[in-house]
């Protein structure tokens, strides 16, 4: 991978979750998408005021449900093509595709491809693990994201990304600070 | 977050809203429409069996949300939780419905001849010689001639009554109690509650047990199942969670219930019934495959009975509107907090217990089993049940009116007017 240079993003710092939740609502009012809230614990108004709940966001519920239906569907063709193609065992006359038998192990699988798809698939959708992060490289980010500073971030690739305008923008909403993170 | 601002408030009058009595009326005018059909189809087809039979039906049904109601109370008080406090006033105006459900439970005592097999027969050798039973029968009905006989029944029945009556009549009162008392704490309280409903938990699961081997599985002497009293302990809580949830919802446009509800609470009692809908098939299922693996006959001529002969699709209907529909709906977040659509998914699930009551006691009548055919008869079990569970709702709405709907001096009760989410 190429090595990226230029700004990733503009990165402001502010002391309350509500002056964040109100930031970032702001921000999505003025047409920005592309950015993200990083707190200390989790807080569910800010993500939806980033838009999280919109459909297009439920990318790991999609995945969770179809692991789910795969996984339970593969499991009953297994044991179907097993049972009557492949080792056919004809069991107390009950037929070859005893289907009432089957459904456990498919249930079984159907949990397990379902709780596998939504792990990894968040992981994945969230592009981890990531050992590198451009917000790294802003100092206060590094001090302050895990214990007590609440950050937004307009990320550059956002269409409505300039840096005079965002930075007017992020400045009237009253943060610590706002600085420019370098990729 | 500053504290205080969006808090809400209650109001201060905390009864019923004047809506529950319209509702009431609306139930009187079903259960009469109902119940004139009911009388219409007794002179056209002229079997009484059948309103025995709907009357039974009528009862399972009433009986689920009355005694569901006082499990999922006793559920709650030792589980905590604030979708208990949500729901605590109606599942206790459930709970003290039960002594409808014990007239209704009388004209089955009575005509009880009328309607088990093992109660009709006196001596199960002449009823084998004379044709009236098969080997089988007459062998079931000696063997379990020490349990199912009519002194047994009756002194049962009133037994069970009794029982479930004295929780209902403790922790009815005792609510009321704590409403206006501010001189114990919290802590009396509720070790008060919890005394009482976890015992009375491993109680209300051997009683039920006996109330459904008694009055519907004995409708067919020579069944066996194990499993059979814990599938009507989960279908009572499908039912009554379903309904409690059902009426809060109806409740939340109105005030005192408007300041209490949250989106939190109702997407977690979405998440309970859709546990509740999962374990209901576990239920079902692991008795089906159980019998289906040890495939002997006499445990098999019940399912026989319920899939052959016209009844398959009833069955498959009955897993369509009892896990498939339900499920997939409750899988979606979005409809689990929309009230609209979990109404609706609470219509149906309540929907799929009329259906499955009628799949377990109609084919065990020798003129149904293996054989689904269209009688004026068969509509009793339209008709009756219909009748009875508008008049319950009818006397349940007396209940909810009877007493403040908020529930007071309950810790949760501040939590759960202060805003969704609060931070810092």
């Amino acid at each position: 991978m190429p090595v990226r240079e230029g700004i990733y993003g503009l990165l402001a710092e502010f002391n309350t979750p509500t002056e964040l939740v109100v930031a970032a609502k702001a921000s999505y009012n003025a047409g920005y998408r592309r950015m993200d809230c990083y707190t200390p614990y989790p807080i569910e108004e800010a993500a939806e005021a980033i838009g999280f709940d919109e459909p297009k966001e439920k990318g790991v519920a999609g995945v969770c449900l179809l692991g789910g239906i795969l996984g339970g569907l593969t499991m009953f063709m297994l044991e179907s093509w097993v049972s009557i193609w492949a080792y056919p065992l004809d069991i107390a006359g009950r037929g070859m595709f005893s289907w009432v038998a089957f459904v456990i192990p498919a249930y079984e699988w159907t949990i397990l491809w379902a709780g596998l798809s939504a792990g990894f698939g968040m992981l994945a959708l969230n592009r981890l693990p990531s050992p590198y992060h451009p917000l790294f490289n802003a100092p206060n980010f590094r001090n302050g994201a895990t214990s007590d500073k609440f950050f937004l971030c307009l990320e550059a690739d956002d269409p409505r990304f300039s840096i005079t305008e965002s930075r007017s923008l992020l400045e009237s909403l009253h943060p610590v600070s706002v600085v420019e993170v370098e990729h | 977050m500053e504290h205080g601002h969006n808090e809400k408030h209650l109001p201060a009058n905390l009864g019923a809203p004047a809506s529950v009595l319209r509702w009431r009326t609306r139930a009187i005018i079903a259960s009469a429409i109902f119940a004139a059909l009911a009388i219409m189809d007794l002179i056209i087809s002229r079997r009484f069996d059948y309103v025995l039979r709907g009357w039974l039906m009528g009862l399972m049904l009433c009986l689920s949300v009355c005694i569901g109601g006082l499990a999922l109370l006793m559920v709650q008080w030792v589980s905590g939780g604030k979708w208990g406090l949500l729901i605590r006033r109606p599942l206790e105006a459930m709970s003290r419905t039960l002594p409808l459900v014990f007239l209704m439970f009388l004209p089955i005592a009575i005509f009880a001849k009328r309607l088990y097999l093992w109660a009709r027969i006196t001596d199960p050798q002449v009823a084998l010689h004379a044709g009236v039973i098969d080997a089988m029968q007459a062998h079931a009905i000696a063997y379990k001639r020490p349990y199912l006989n009519l002194e047994g029944f009756w002194i049962r029945g009133i037994a069970y009554f009794i029982i479930f009556g004295i929780f209902t009549y403790f922790l009815n009162r005792w609510s009321l109690q704590r409403d206006s008392d501010t001189k114990h704490g919290n802590w009396f309280w509720q070790k008060r509650f919890e005394n009482l409903s976890g015992p009375g938990l491993v109680v209300y699961s051997l009683v039920l047990t006996g109330m459904c081997v008694d009055w519907v599985m004995s409708l067919d002497p020579t069944w066996f199942s194990s499993m059979y009293g814990f599938m009507f302990i989960v279908a009572q809580g499908y039912a009554a969670l379903a309904f409690a949830v059902l009426v809060v919802l109806a409740l939340s446009q109105y005030e005192p219930v408007n300041a209490i509800f949250r989106v939190t609470e109702q997407h977690d009692l979405g998440k309970l019934m859709f546990a509740f809908v999962m374990l209901n098939i576990y239920m079902a299922f692991s008795q089906y495959l159980i019998i289906w693996s040890g495939n002997l006959p006499n445990e098999i001529r019940w399912y026989m009975n319920r899939i052959t002969g016209g009844w398959g699709p009833v069955a498959g209907l009955d897993f369509l509107f009892h896990w498939v529909i339900p499920f997939s709906l409750l899988l979606s977040r979005d409809i689990k907090r929309n009230k609209r659509k979990l109404a609706t998914v609470c219509c149906i699930m309540l929907f799929a217990r009329f259906w499955d009551t009628w799949w377990l006691i109609a084919p065990n009548f020798p003129d149904q089993r293996h054989n689904l055919h269209f009688s004026f008869g068969m509509l009793q079990y339209i008709f009756v049940p219909g009748a009875m569970t508008a008049f319950w709702l009818a006397y349940f709405f007396t209940q909810l009116k009877a007493r403040p709907l908020v529930p007071q001096n309950d810790p949760h009760l501040p939590q759960i007017l202060e805003p969704e989410h609060a931070h810092a």
